[in-house]
């Protein structure tokens, strides 16, 4: 699935860009299935409102986003509900977990949809990010670092050929970022998909393919 | 099992927030919404069967009157001025509110009725006839050909209280039930002289409309024809009429207008029958108006549940969840509880329905014991209307919070 941006601006963000040169606003850029984007952004260029527009939640741009040949202009809600379902996941970086759910069942909601995911591998996955004494706690409950690791652990738990991160580990210690990075790179490449990761500083997380500067 | 536990997520993060007492108040209020409007509408079609039905129900609205010329000083020594003309017949026939006339035709050949056994009575009896379509009650048997022995009547109810209430304690003579006035054999000798010929009249049936004794139309032609006096012909002194609502303003000053008597208990309860023609809309239109406040109150009581949930609402269509599903999945909790109250709703109107018709029963009214089909279609049409409605609402609800 190819994703492709032609002169995109957020409105409330043109003034500001009209002034500043950026590596993706207002231009025209494309990305094949299984590349490694990263793009470096720093604090209110846009960042979060970027993906946002990828994953279809705003709308409020200029320009035009297609996912192949959906364009994200014009998507109706049941295409977006699919492409949500099949092509494209996402770690948000508010982590959006519903807090009165425990940790297993923000996990089963999102597994449940596709079923893509045996719930064996799901432990696994829980266990590898080390929330296996977590699964019976409520969301609410969770620090923002266990919250992080679950928000991570269910953007896998369906098929994708892309994944969009904001700021995946912003609140993860060295050595849980090093467990997650693991984990994403090894179900993001027996998946053979694609992954725009966003984030503030420059990093080596991932072997990114290309590297632009919002 | 897999779909159970998605289901059983889904209503705790959607249905949780649901407020119990709220849930009952607004299930309680659809369903009596819904019995009312179906009680309204049995209502309206009951008074309906009764007042206009084929059944035996037509002496209740006497929508049929009998019309005399009124005998007044002036008339007394004309015999003909009581009559009606064929142009009276005509302009009768042009009132709006007249749907139909019968001519009540009287035999002009004698007839000379006596009963033997404990009732030595015997008298000139004077008969009359009107097309069957008039007859309140028409009995199986009222036929009647040259030739055959048996002679079926109808007496007016009335003679036979004038009797029982009357004439037999007065006179000391057992008072009778309908049944056994109809086991009675009556000769009536026709004619005269050596013209004569006798045959045995059976009392088939009792009419509350013409207060008369009523003989097959065949017979008193067949009696006029051949003992009746030389040169006489049809003096209708009486009309039976259909009116469409005999109480009508218009229709009663007609009536005056040309001197014409009828009886005025049947203009009072064609009022009250008016009234109930009034009544019973204006109950069916609050029954709608209910039945739809009623709806709001659910609807209302959906769109405040999902609103409730908004926050996961929008997580779970952020996370892929479609808006279809989700309203099927609301809508699949609501319909059960839609479906109930129907169905409480009907058997509360069969149970309704079945208490009206044993309720009519000693008045000698007949009702279906079961609800007629403008039940069931008020009953299918509100269903429908609801579930389109809750399913709809459901849907620009969760459609909100994209």
């Amino acid at each position: 699935m190819q994703l492709s941006l032609q002169g995109i601006v957020p409105v409330p963000l043109r003034d500001k860009m009209n002034n500043r040169q950026s590596g993706l606003w207002q231009r025209s850029l494309s990305f094949t299935k299984g590349e490694y984007v990263f793009i470096q952004a720093p604090s209110g260029t846009g960042k979060t409102t970027l993906i946002h527009i990828l994953y279809g939640l705003r709308k409020d741009f200029e320009g035009n986003v297609n996912w192949e040949q959906t364009g994200m202009t014009n998507a109706g809600n049941e295409a977006l509900a699919l492409l949500r379902t099949n092509s494209i996941s996402v770690i948000f970086q508010d982590m959006r977990l519903f807090p009165e759910l425990t940790a297993w069942e923000n996990i089963d909601i999102k597994r449940k949809l596709t079923n893509t995911v045996t719930e064996q591998q799901a432990n696994v996955w829980l266990d590898r990010l080390g929330l296996q004494d977590k699964k019976q706690s409520l969301a609410a409950t969770m620090s923002y670092g266990e919250q992080q690791r679950l928000a991570i652990v269910r953007a896998l738990m369906q098929p994708f050929e892309w994944l969009l991160m904001d700021e995946p580990f912003s609140h993860l210690d060295h050595a849980n970022t090093e467990k997650a990075i693991t984990l994403i790179g090894e179900v993001v490449k027996q998946r053979n998909a694609g992954m725009i990761l966003a984030d503030l500083d420059e990093n080596t997380y991932f072997p990114y393919t290309k590297t632009i500067i919002l | 099992m897999s779909d159970n536990v998605q289901k059983d997520l889904l209503k705790k993060l959607l249905l949780r927030s649901q407020n119990r007492s709220r849930l009952w108040a607004a299930i309680a209020a659809l369903c009596v919404g819904t019995t009312l409007l179906l009680l309204s509408v049995m209502i309206w079609w009951n008074f309906r069967e009764l007042l206009y039905g084929k059944n035996q129900n037509d002496t209740l609205g006497s929508t049929y009157l009998v019309i005399g010329k009124k005998v007044t000083d002036q008339k007394m020594g004309d015999a003909t001025a009581t009559l009606f003309t064929p142009q009276d017949v005509d302009s009768l026939g042009k009132v709006p509110q007249v749907e139909d006339i019968g001519l009540i035709r009287s035999n002009y050949f004698p007839v000379y009725a006596s009963m033997g056994g404990k009732l030595p009575l015997s008298t000139d009896l004077p008969l009359q006839c009107v097309p069957d379509k008039f007859i309140d009650k028409m009995p199986a048997d009222w036929k009647w050909e040259p030739g055959n022995v048996y002679l079926p009547i109808i007496v007016s109810s009335q003679f036979l209280d004038d009797y029982n209430y009357g004439f037999a304690p007065s006179q000391g003579l057992p008072q009778l039930s309908e049944t056994s006035v109809k086991s009675i054999a009556i000769s009536l000798e026709i004619g005269n002289g050596d013209n004569k010929e006798t045959v045995l009249a059976h009392v088939v049936g009792f009419s509350d409309r013409i207060s008369s004794v009523l003989a097959p139309e065949s017979f008193i032609e067949y009696g006029n024809k051949k003992y009746g006096k030389p040169g006489m012909t049809d003096r209708l002194s009486q009309l039976i009429i259909k009116a469409k609502d005999p109480s009508d303003v218009q229709f009663a000053s007609y009536l005056e207008k040309h001197n014409y008597t009828t009886n005025p208990e049947n203009l009072r309860w064609s009022r009250m029958r008016a009234i109930v023609e009034v009544v019973t809309p204006a109950t069916g239109f609050l029954a709608l108006l209910l039945m739809g406040i009623s709806t709001l109150v659910f609807i209302l009581f959906i769109e405040l549940t999902i609103a409730r949930a908004q926050h996961s609402v929008t997580l779970l269509l952020q996370i892929g969840y479609s808006p279809r599903y989700l309203s099927r999945f609301m809508t699949s909790r609501f319909l059960p509880m839609i479906l109930g109250t129907v169905l409480i709703s009907m058997v509360l109107a069969i149970a309704g329905q079945f208490a009206a018709s044993i309720a009519v029963q000693p008045q000698g009214l007949t009702l279906s014991t079961l609800p007629g089909w403008p039940v069931w279609t008020a009953l299918a049409l509100s269903t429908a209307i609801l579930v389109v409605l809750v399913n709809k609402y459901i849907s620009d609800a969760i459609k909100k919070q994209i």
